[in-house]
C-alpha cells in the first residue's frame, strides 16, 4: 500500500510490468550455470534502471542478479518484490543485503512452493480433470484453466506484497505455509487413493471350464476378494520399483507396455 | 484445413512449453492441452480420452529444481495430431497416440536437457552486453531463451505434423491385433506409473489412512472422483483449522519435521 510513498521514482506500474516480464522469463533462459538468473536480470532490468541512475550502479546491481537464483517461481514473486524495495532504499549499497536475502530465502520457499505448486496442485487437478478426461468431459480441464488464470493475478499480487511489505510478510508466511501443505497432502492422498481403483484398468478375459461350469476369474475370483485387486497389486508393484531406484522411470513406462504386450498376445489380459 | 491444423499444433507446441516455464496459465498438462488440441483439429472427445490417459501417466512427474522430465504434453500433442489425422475410433486412436506420444515425451528429456545446455551461453551474452554498456543488446539476446526452448517442442512436433500420420498408417497395416489391443491395455496400466512415482513424494506412511478411505470410496461405492476431493478437502479443512488454532503459541515447532520431506523433491 505505502510503496508509492517510499519512493517517488518506482511507481505500482513498474512493478506491474517488473512481475509481468519476471513471470513470463521465469525458466525460460533456464541454464545448469546460474538457473534462473538471467530471468531475474530480465525481469528486474527496467525497474532497476529506474532506480540506479548510474550505469555503473546499474551494471553491479544487474551483475548481482546474474549470481545463481532458483526457487518455485511462484514463490520469486515475493522475494524479488522484496529485493526491488531493498535497493530502492539503499540503492547499490544493498547489493551484499539482496544477494544474501535472495540465497536465504530461495531454499526454504522452494520446498514448500515446489510441493504446492508443482506436486500437489497438478495432482489434485491432474487426478480431477485427468478422471474426467478419460470420459471424455472437458469439464475438469476447463476449472484447472480458469484457476491458472486466477493464479495469474494472484502471483502479480505476491510481487506487490513482497514490495511493500518485504522480509516480514515472508518470515510470517513460512509457518502457515507448512500446516497449508500438510492440508493440502490429506487432500491429495485421499483422491489419489480413489484414483487406483478408477483409472487403472486391468482385466482378465480367462474363464476355468470344468464340465458345464465356467468360472471366469476376473468376475467370480477376484472382484470377489476384493473390487480393483489387480490395479492395486500392481500399484504396489510399480510403487516398491521406483523406490528401489533399481529401474529409472522410463524403463518401467516400458516395462508396463512390454508386460501388457505380452499378455495381450497370450490373452492373459483383455482391453 | 489440414495445413491450418498443423501450423496450429506446432504454435501449441511452441507456446506449451513457453507458458508452462513463465505464465503458468495454459501450462504443458495433458489435460490442457488436449483439450486445445481437440478443438484444433475438431474431435474433443476423442482428445480429452487421449489426453486423461497421458495425464494420469504424467500425475507423479514434476519438473523442480531444473530436473528434465518426460514431456507428455508434449505425448499429448503429438498423439491426439497423428491419432485423429488418421482415425476416429476410440480405441485406436488411444493405441495410436500411445505408441507415438510415449516416444516423442520422452525426447522431450533429452531436447529439454540440449536447451537448458545452450541457455549458459545466452546468460553469457547477455552478461558480456550488460558489462559493455549495451542494454538493449542484453535485453535482445534475453529473447534468445525462450525461442530455444520453444524450438525443443515445435521441432520434434512439425516432424510428426509432417510425416506421423502417413508413418502411422504404414505401420497400422502391417500391425496385428493383438498388438494394437497390447498398446490399449498398456494406456489402462500406465497411469499407475504416475500414481507411484507420485506416492514417492507424498507422506504416505504419515497419511496412509487417506489414501485407503478413497480407495475403498471409489472401489467399494464407486463414488465419482470429484464427491471424493470434497470429502479430501473435508479433512484437510478440519485438520487446517484445527492447526492453525494451536500454531500461534508453538510456531514452526510441530513443522519441523516437513522441511525433511520437502527436500525429497530435489532428487
Amino acid at each position: 500500500m505505502n510503496s508509492v510513498e517510499k519512493n517517488d521514482v518506482v511507481t505500482k506500474k513498474d512493478i506491474r510490468k517488473a512481475s509481468i516480464r519476471y513471470m513470463f522469463m521465469a525458466c525460460n533462459t533456464f541454464n545448469y550455470e546460474n538457473q534462473q538468473a538471467p530471468a531475474v536480470v530480465y525481469g528486474l532490468s527496467k525497474v532497476l534502471r529506474k532506480i540506479h541512475k548510474k550505469d555503473e550502479d546499474y551494471k553491479a546491481s544487474l551483475n548481482n542478479h546474474f549470481n545463481y537464483f532458483n526457487t518455485t517461481t511462484w514463490m520469486a514473486n515475493l522475494l524479488l518484490g522484496a529485493s526491488i524495495a531493498m535497493e530502492e532504499k539503499d540503492g547499490i549499497k544493498s547489493k551484499n543485503a539482496v544477494q544474501a536475502f535472495k540465497t536465504g530465502m530461495m531454499g526454504p520457499l522452494a520446498g514448500v512452493g515446489d510441493t504446492l505448486v508443482w506436486v500437489l496442485y497438478p495432482t489434485i487437478m491432474g487426478s480431477i480433470s485427468g478422471y474426467m478426461a478419460l470420459q471424455g468431459n472437458p469439464t475438469g480441464a476447463i476449472i484447472w484453466l480458469l484457476l491458472n488464470v486466477i493464479f495469474f493475478f494472484f502471483r502479480m499480487k505476491l510481487f506487490d506484497m513482497g514490495h511493500s511489505s518485504g522480509l516480514k510478510l515472508i518470515t510470517a508466511l513460512g509457518d502457515r505455509l507448512n500446516i497449508f501443505t500438510e492440508s493440502a497432502s490429506i487432500m491429495g492422498l485421499t483422491v489419489v487413493g480413489a484414483l487406483i481403483p478408477s483409472v487403472v484398468k486391468m482385466n482378465i478375459p480367462i474363464e476355468f471350464k470344468t464340465g458345464k461350469v465356467t468360472l471366469p476369474i476376473q468376475t467370480e475370483i477376484l472382484d470377489k476378494i476384493m473390487p480393483a485387486l489387480l490395479p492395486a497389486v500392481l500399484t504396489y508393484v510399480v510403487y516398491k520399483l521406483i523406490a528401489s531406484k533399481k529401474l529409472s522411470i522410463t524403463q518401467i513406462i516400458f516395462l508396463v507396455i512390454g508386460l501388457a504386450l505380452v499378455c495381450s498376445f497370450f490373452g492373459i489380459l483383455g482391453v | 484445413m489440414e495445413i491450418i491444423q498443423g501450423i496450429l499444433i506446432i504454435a501449441l507446441a511452441f507456446w506449451m512449453v513457453l507458458d508452462q516455464q513463465g505464465f503458468v496459465i495454459t501450462t504443458w498438462y495433458p489435460a490442457i492441452i488436449g483439450m486445445i488440441a481437440g478443438i484444433i483439429m475438431g474431435d474433443v472427445t476423442t482428445a480429452m480420452i487421449i489426453a486423461g490417459t497421458f495425464q494420469l501417466m504424467a500425475l507423479g512427474v514434476a519438473n523442480i529444481g531444473g530436473s528434465s522430465v518426460p514431456n507428455y504434453g508434449l505425448a499429448t500433442l503429438v498423439g491426439v495430431y497423428v491419432a485423429l489425422r488418421t482415425t476416429h475410433d476410440i480405441e485406436n486412436a488411444k493405441a495410436i497416440a500411445l505408441a507415438v506420444g510415449v516416444p516423442v515425451g520422452m525426447l522431450g528429456i533429452q531436447l529439454d536437457v540440449l536447451g537448458k545446455l545452450l541457455n549458459s551461453y545466452v546468460s553469457h551474452a547477455a552478461q558480456k552486453a550488460l558489462n559493455q554498456g549495451k542494454f538493449k543488446k542484453m535485453e535482445r539476446i534475453f529473447w534468445i531463451g525462450p525461442l530455444i526452448f520453444g524450438m525443443t517442442t515445435a521441432l520434434p512436433t512439425a516432424l510428426c505434423v509432417l510425416f506421423g500420420d502417413r508413418l502411422v498408417r504404414l505401420i497400422l497395416d502391417f500391425v496385428p491385433k493383438w498388438f494394437t489391443d497390447g498398446l490399449s491395455i498398456a494406456g489402462s496400466m500406465l497411469p499407475v506409473v504416475g500414481i507411484a512415482l507420485l506416492l514417492q513424494f507424498m507422506p504416505v506412511k504419515k497419511y496412509l489412512t487417506m489414501l485407503i478411505i478413497g480407495f475403498v470410496i471409489s472401489a467399494y461405492l464407486k463414488l465419482p472422483i470429484l464427491g471424493i476431493a470434497l470429502l479430501g478437502f473435508a479433512f484437510a479443512y478440519y485438520y487446517f483449522t484445527q492447526n492453525m488454532k494451536k500454531t500461534p503459541a508453538v510456531a514452526g515447532v510441530g513443522d519441523t519435521g516437513d522441511a525433511g520431506e520437502g527436500d525429497d523433491f530435489d532428487e
